[in-house]
Order: C-alpha cells, then sequence, then structure tokens
C-alpha cells in the first residue's frame, strides 16, 4: 500500500517539484532564519548593516550575563520555581487524570471542558483578574503568587494528557495480572502506571516548559520585585544590546531543547494531539 | 502466569461498586477544581464586580491604588469604566487590530498546517517529513524569545534586509507593523496546529483514500470529499485553540506590534500597570473574554460533535 502511494509522489511534475521545493526553503527562512540571527549574536563582537557577516566574533557578551547580578537571579529564580510548579502540578492534578480517565464518575465530561474553559480564557485578561484578587491577598511580587500563576498555566496539560493516557490502557491486561495474583498496587505500579508513564512524560514536560517559559502573567504580578528569566527578557531587549539578549535567549532554550529532544518520540507520537480530545 | 486463586477472585467481587467509585473519583478531582475555582473563577467574579464599580471588600486594596475609578452609582453598579473604554480614541483601532490580526494568523496557520500536513498524508516521502519537522521547531522555543528574534530579523537593520539589500531589493521594514504580529503568531501557532492536524489525518484509513484514488479522484478532490470531512475535529480544535491564545497574547504584539494601534492583550497590560487604570484595563479584559468565548463554544460544538460520531455520548 504505502508503496504505490510513494509511486505517485514520484510522478509528480518538474513544475510541483520546483514549486515544493521553493515551499521548503521559504519555510525554512521563516522558521529558522530569526532563530539563527539571534543565535550568532550570541558569539558576535559586533554586527553592522548590512553586513552579511558580524564584525568579529567573541564571549564577551557571555561573561557579561554571568557578572550581572540581576541576570543571575533571573536564573537562579527561574531553576527554583518550574520544578516547584511541576511538583505541585503532578500532586493536584494526577489524581484527577486519573479518576478522569478511569473512573466512569458523574461530571467526568463537566471537570475536562471545566479545565479546558479555565484555559481558554484570554491569558492577560485572566492575569489581570488575578492581580485584583493578588493585591487583596497580598500576593503581589511574591514567590507564592507566581508559583500560582505559573500553575495555573500547567493544570490543562497535567489533566488531559494523563487523562487520556490512563484511559488508553487496556483493563483486560490489570484483570489478567490481578488474575495472576498480583496485589492491587503491584498492578497499578508495574502496568496502569508503566503504560501511562509516556503520556505522564509528555505532561510534565510541556508543564515545566509552560512554567519555565511563562512571561506574562509573572511580569504582571512579579516584576518589578521577582524577575524570572523570561520576565527578565523584557528589559533585557530594553536596556542591553542585543548580543546581551541573544546570549540570555540560548540559555532560556536551553532546558526546553533537552527535554522536548528527550520526549520528542512520544510528542510527535501523537500523545499531546490525544491527549486534547474529549473522549 | 499461574491460574488464579479463589482468594484472589473473592477480592475482586468486594472491589468499590460503580457509585462508590463514582464518589471516590470526584473526590480525587477535587484539588485542580479548587485551583481553578481560587484562581480563575473567582478572581473573574471579583474583576466583573470591580468593573461595574464594586470598590469594596477584596476589590479595596486595588480601588485605592488605582487611578480614575469608578464607584458604583445604582444597586447593580455604573456602566462608567465601560463608557471610558468604548469612548477612548484608541480602542477601535485596537479592537479591530485585535480581532483582524487572529482572523488572519488563525487563517494562515490552518491553511499552513493543512496544506503540509494533507501533502504529507498523501504524497509523503522525504520532502514532507522535512517540512513537519521544520514546523515543530517553534515548539522549542520560549516566545519570548522568538519574539525578540523575529523582531530583529525583520528590523530596520535585520537579516532579511541585509540580505535583500545586496541583490538590489529594498525590503520594507516589517518590525513594528501589524503584519509582524500576524508573522509571529503563525510561527509560534504552527506546531501545535501541525500536530493535531497530522494526527487527525494519520487516523484515516489508507484504503479510504485508494479507493477514492482508483475511482479517479484527483488529489483536490479526495482532500476536499475524503480527508478534511474525516479530520474536522481536530481541525476545528487547532484553529479554535489559536485563535483563543492569539486573540489573549501580549509578548509578540508588545515586540512586534506598533506602539499604535496595538492588540487588546498589551494595552490590559499598560492600563494595570503603566497608566495605574485597573479598572479600564479589567473592563477590556472582559471585552476580550466575551470576543473568547464565541470561539470556544466552537471548540465545545466540535468535541461533542465528533463524540457523538463515534457513540461515546
Amino acid at each position: 500500500m504505502a508503496k504505490r502511494v510513494k509511486a505517485r509522489a514520484k510522478t509528480s511534475s518538474l513544475g510541483t517539484k520546483i514549486f515544493l521545493y521553493v515551499f521548503m526553503f521559504a519555510m525554512a527562512i521563516f522558521i529558522l532564519g530569526p532563530l539563527l540571527w539571534l543565535g550568532v549574536h550570541a558569539f558576535a563582537s559586533n554586527w553592522t548593516y548590512p553586513n552579511l557577516y558580524p564584525d568579529g566574533w567573541s564571549f564577551h557578551w557571555w561573561s557579561k550575563v554571568f557578572d550581572d547580578s540581576a541576570l543571575k537571579t533571573a536564573i537562579r529564580n527561574s531553576l527554583i520555581i518550574s520544578p516547584i510548579v511541576v511538583v505541585a502540578s503532578m500532586i493536584i492534578c494526577l489524581p484527577a487524570a486519573y479518576a478522569a480517565g478511569r473512573m466512569n464518575y458523574a461530571g467526568r465530561k463537566t471537570f475536562l471542558i471545566g479545565m479546558f474553559a479555565a484555559n481558554s480564557f484570554p491569558k492577560i485578561g485572566l492575569f489581570a483578574s488575578i492581580a485584583t484578587l493578588y493585591y487583596a491577598l497580598n500576593l503581589m511580587g511574591t514567590f507564592v503568587g507566581i508559583v500560582i500563576i505559573q500553575l495555573l498555566g500547567t493544570i490543562i496539560y497535567m489533566t488531559w494528557i494523563p487523562a487520556a493516557a490512563f484511559a488508553a490502557i487496556p483493563r483486560n491486561l490489570e484483570e489478567a495480572a490481578r488474575d495472576a495474583g498480583a496485589s492491587k498496587l503491584r498492578v497499578f505500579r508495574t502496568i496502569t502506571l508503566r503504560l501511562a508513564m509516556p503520556g505522564i512524560l509528555v505532561a510534565v514536560v510541556m508543564s515545566f516548559l509552560a512554567s519555565f517559559d511563562e512571561a506574562q502573567g509573572s511580569y504582571l504580578v512579579g516584576a518589578p520585585q521577582i524577575f524570572t528569566m523570561p520576565t527578565e527578557m523584557y528589559s533585557l531587549v530594553q536596556n542591553y544590546p542585543i548580543q546581551v539578549a541573544a546570549v540570555f535567549s540560548l540559555l532560556l532554550a536551553f532546558p526546553s531543547v533537552i527535554l522536548i529532544s528527550l520526549a520528542r518520540k512520544h510528542i510527535i507520537g501523537g500523545q499531546l494531539a490525544e491527549g486534547f480530545q474529549i473522549k | 502466569m499461574s491460574a488464579s486463586t479463589p482468594e484472589v477472585r473473592t477480592e475482586r467481587l468486594e472491589a468499590p461498586s460503580a457509585s462508590r467509585r463514582s464518589i471516590l473519583g470526584f473526590f480525587m478531582a477535587v484539588p485542580p477544581i479548587m485551583l481553578v475555582v481560587c484562581f480563575v473563577g473567582i478572581p473573574i467574579i471579583i474583576a466583573l464586580t470591580f468593573s461595574f464599580g464594586y470598590t469594596t471588600g477584596p476589590n479595596r486594596v486595588v480601588s485605592i491604588i488605582g487611578q480614575q475609578i469608578h464607584k458604583k452609582d445604582h444597586w447593580w453598579g455604573t456602566f462608567a469604566a465601560y463608557k471610558d473604554v468604548f469612548k477612548d480614541s484608541r480602542f477601535p483601532g485596537d479592537f479591530r487590530t485585535t480581532l483582524g490580526v487572529t482572523f488572519l494568523s488563525t487563517a494562515f496557520t490552518l491553511l499552513m498546517a493543512l496544506g503540509i500536513g494533507l501533502y504529507q498524508r498523501i504524497m509523503g516521502g522525504r520532502i514532507a517529513s522535512i517540512m513537519t519537522t521544520l514546523c515543530l521547531v517553534p515548539l522549542f522555543v520560549p516566545v519570548v524569545i522568538s519574539s525578540w528574534a523575529i523582531h530583529t530579523f525583520y528590523a530596520g537593520d535585520g537579516y532579511m534586509r541585509s540580505v535583500l539589500s545586496h541583490v538590489g531589493i529594498n525590503f520594507p521594514t516589517v518590525t513594528s507593523t501589524v503584519s509582524a504580529i500576524v508573522i509571529g503568531s503563525v510561527w509560534t501557532s504552527l506546531p501545535f496546529a501541525i500536530l493535531m492536524v497530522t494526527s487527525g489525518l494519520q487516523s484515516i484509513p489508507d484504503a479510504l483514500i485508494e479507493t477514492a484514488q482508483d475511482a479517479g479522484a484527483g488529489f483536490f478532490r479526495i482532500v476536499r470529499t475524503v480527508l478534511i470531512p474525516l479530520a474536522i475535529t481536530p481541525i476545528v480544535i487547532a484553529g479554535t485553540f489559536t485563535a483563543i491564545g492569539i486573540m489573549g497574547s501580549f509578548t509578540i504584539p508588545l515586540f512586534l506590534g506598533p506602539n499604535q494601534p496595538t492588540m487588546l492583550g498589551v494595552e490590559i497590560s499598560n492600563f494595570f500597570g503603566a497608566y495605574n487604570r485597573p479598572q479600564q484595563s479589567i473592563v477590556m479584559a472582559f471585552i476580550v473574554f466575551a470576543s473568547a468565548s464565541g470561539i470556544a463554544l466552537i471548540y465545545i460544538w466540535a468535541n461533542i460533535r465528533s463524540a457523538k460520531q463515534s457513540g461515546r455520548v
């Protein structure tokens, strides 16, 4: 079957082929161009318009970032806050995801749609609403305030994706294990949890990134007392040369690249897309 | 794997009944519900009362800090803050920009995702997989970085103009225009749209496509009569997620857009912070909510429709 589909591709005309290559080239520039341009700046001493190459190469801007205490504080804040957010999100959401995936309790669908609705409010408006409440609760400019803001962005990932993963586990596997004499806990640990692991992993990665990259809300409730890496970018791009922002960007993108590469197979394999359909 | 023992059998018969499981399931769902109620539901209700001029209770502090606060003059409140916003000379332009950018960006994103997804589904091959992989790259990049990268790339002294000036083309400066917001929005929305669309298209059996091919249907006919109708739910989900995300965006219009008119996300933040007019900021937030809830309804409709079709409801 696949062979015939491929054979058709080979017969496509020269014109189609040229169009495809031009389109692919344009896509590559559209997507990679800005990133490469910014990335190269991290190692450029200076860049004069309209030269195609930088004036010289240097690591000067890296030391500038690592010597700046405000930037270092932002890096530290991000590295502390995001893991806390992910762990809190797992504790709060995973039991609910299990229940939504496995137990047919009344209101299960309402729960999932509710979690989605909470996520579908335009973010910046929601953050402004939360900020008015934060004034009353004295949470403006606090760590707890930022953790809660970032937690909200992770709920949709941590409920929907694991719920779909739990729901997809064949019941008869678990029953077979129970029949073979395994205890409930053991079945849960060795079968349920293990089979749901790819989904949970994707949820953890997406939640970590959602938290680590969250900028709008953390800025609205955190600045000017607490800056994380993304919120520091707002002032960075105004007050520093582009090379400093470039170095900082590479540092900020580092965890995403590592984590998504690790979970790439599952994310592209459909766990993410599967997780977002109500079943 | 030995045969089961009678002991295990009896234990299984004592498994929680359906109603007990139902109650347990509900309690397991309570923590995230509480979180959402406390930090999404309640703030929105409080903010709604604030927008109508209720300045006591939880709104006391923000009313003291903010400027141009309107207090309610009827039992139900006041429309004064809403009037402020609607009378503001910048609002019509901002609102149009928000809707226009949302519509255009969603349309472009869906078109690109569909084009690439459909090509990959029908033709397959190396070019298709390179393009899908390319479209996933933005998933790796935090939005503050990508917005700034796009800002500098299309700026007056950016690389786009540098390269094209060498071949004698005077490429316009895109940064700080509404087009730049659309470019940035499409850039960041592509991965999710591609993932949804391709997974939807992959689930359509090869046999259906081949039958259509054998019957003499061409590429566009197969797309129109087989692939799109069968994958409509994930396509709608991709579209609604994209539209809602873009409508409430802040970083992209802040870094890429013009100062005026801009998207409401930027104005909400400006009014809340820089101008210290929280009440007007909240009013704008509700205008965006109202626009987005229309989109969310389409999403829910699509999901219920697909659940019905597969007999799950």
